[in-house]
């Protein structure tokens, strides 16, 4: 059990007089990274702790990297709170609600300061809000070399968020006229003084348009895994943009030179230009997931079922198709059910098999500008954004 | 074509979401400890300070990227000497080299 081995860890840091050493930076650390919040970063889960649903799949034990399993992803348009993914890069800070402040900072005429109850006092919205990890579908990828967590499907989730409109409090705190850009610092913080903040920045006129700061997840207070008290929601970007545990907003001339701006969170393409800065990772791409029929699953003879979900960027999803000859032909799907403009949809089809079988079941979105997910999505050097159709073979019977 | 599409679907019902395809075992389905070998401590004392060993064991490199991963760490405050580094980067390529070209 990773829990056993963690605490024999600690107990021979303990024996060498390290752990004192190590576990001692962090209230200090934390105090003076984040004055406002006094957050006080646990060290890591606590030792063998499981995650919280066995639907989830854990893919690394801390910082906490959590997946959706297909299975469970299926049951529902809304994820619940203990099925959806879960992604931190530094520590899980435990954040007292009854001490957090949000500061709203930087190139601002009138800096905020917010306690919990002041921000629950604003009126608040609801919006369905899909995110998806960047890495989602890293592991599937095709190359000799990869870094970082193998997700492979469920690293999306759908929920309802709820909170504060950003251009809200932006108004309210009066934005200057040279401010372009808005940077989120979490509460979190790393194990060593040297690891990087967790800061990213997204331009303004995105967090004018349908940023939230959310503060409540599927009528739920915010929980401490998903970012909770306090997160921020950037609709249509990929999940790294939606800075949980954030302390302090704070506008600026230029964007966030943070390593999981600069450095992090860019297309490398096996082979590009070194000289050439890479490209961004910042909207979701088109995609669907097939959640029925299941990978080396068996459906009835007669009409079989075919269902799943489709999501993108700001362009939307328009359509979805199926294919059940290796994508010779498609047939279109129809839409299910909700719809919100940050959220995926939920769509269906059937087929009528009147034997037994082995089938292979495909399925390709395509998004308001006419983006069709690729058979192969290009393999880049961390990861990202991995849309390639996914094929899933299961047989009638 | 959309229409159509929608029209053929009302016969399914509405929103047939399901709980009938079972639960999923929880997995951990990764190795939870270091390979066997020379520079397994080193992992052990290095890695572990900020991450669980499945983030490595989860991993297939070749040697220029451990390298890299390697120095990023360092300059994240992971404390090696020269001996240590060149260790551990031995033996993450000989239990998490690349994986073969599927």
């Amino acid at each position: 059990m990773a829990g056993m081995d963690r605490r024999a860890f600690l107990r021979a840091l303990s024996r060498a007089g390290l752990a004192s050493w190590t576990l001692g930076l962090w209230p200090a650390l934390s105090r003076a990274a984040t004055p406002a919040a006094k957050p006080t970063p646990k060290p890591s889960k606590t030792p063998a702790a499981a995650p919280p649903s066995a639907e989830l799949i854990e893919r690394n034990a801390w910082p906490e990297h959590y997946e959706t399993t297909l299975p469970a992803l299926g049951k529902s348009w809304i994820t619940r709170n203990d099925r959806f993914f879960v992604r931190s890069h530094l520590p899980v800070p435990i954040v007292d609600p009854a001490t957090y402040r949000l500061e709203v900072t930087g190139l601002v005429a009138t800096p905020l300061s917010l306690s919990l109850a002041d921000i629950k006092a604003i009126p608040s919205m609801e919006a369905a809000v899909t995110l998806e990890c960047a890495g989602n579908g890293r592991g599937l990828f095709k190359l000799a070399n990869t870094s970082g967590t193998q997700w492979e499907r469920g690293a999306v989730g759908n929920a309802m968020w709820g909170g504060v409109k950003l251009p809200f409090l932006l108004r309210r705190a009066q934005v200057l006229p040279e401010a372009r850009h808005v940077w989120f610092e979490g509460a979190d913080v790393g194990t060593l003084p040297e690891v990087p903040r967790f800061v990213r920045s997204i331009p303004l006129e995105k967090a004018m348009f349908d940023v939230l700061l959310a503060h409540t997840m599927n009528g739920e207070p915010l929980p401490g895994l998903h970012g909770g008290p306090v997160r921020v929601i950037v609709p249509a970007w990929y999940g790294m943009a939606s800075t949980k545990w954030v302390t302090r907003i704070r506008l600026e001339k230029t964007a966030s030179d943070n390593h999981f701006m600069a450095r992090g969170y860019r297309y490398n393409y096996p082979g590009d230009d070194p000289s050439l800065v890479p490209p961004p990772v910042e909207e979701m791409k088109i995609k669907s997931v097939i959640t029925r029929p299941l990978e080396g699953g068996r459906e009835a003879i007669g009409r079989v079922r075919v269902q799943g979900f489709a999501w993108a960027g700001s362009m939307g999803v328009r359509l979805v198709e199926t294919s059940i000859d290796r994508g010779k032909t498609w047939k279109p799907a129809g839409f299910m059910g909700d719809t919100a403009p940050g959220a995926w949809r939920a769509w269906a089809t059937e087929y009528e098999i009147k034997a037994p079988a082995r089938l292979t079941m495909m399925a390709r979105a395509t998004d308001g500008k006419g983006e069709v997910q690729p058979a192969e999505a290009m393999g880049n050097l961390a990861g990202y954004g991995n849309n390639s159709i996914h094929v899933v073979s299961f047989r009638v019977a | 074509m959309l229409v159509l599409a929608a029209a053929a679907v009302a016969g399914l019902g509405v929103l047939a979401f399901s709980d009938d395809q079972g639960k999923a075992p929880r997995k951990r389905i990764y190795e939870q400890q270091f390979a066997e070998g020379e520079g397994k401590a080193i992992a052990e004392r290095s890695c572990l300070i900020c991450h669980s060993q499945t983030l490595v064991t989860q991993q297939a490199k070749d040697s220029t990227a451990w390298e890299k991963t390697l120095g990023t760490m360092e300059k994240w405050g992971v404390k090696l000497t020269r001996e240590e580094h060149d260790s551990l980067r031995t033996y993450l390529l000989a239990h998490y080299g690349p994986r073969a070209k599927k």
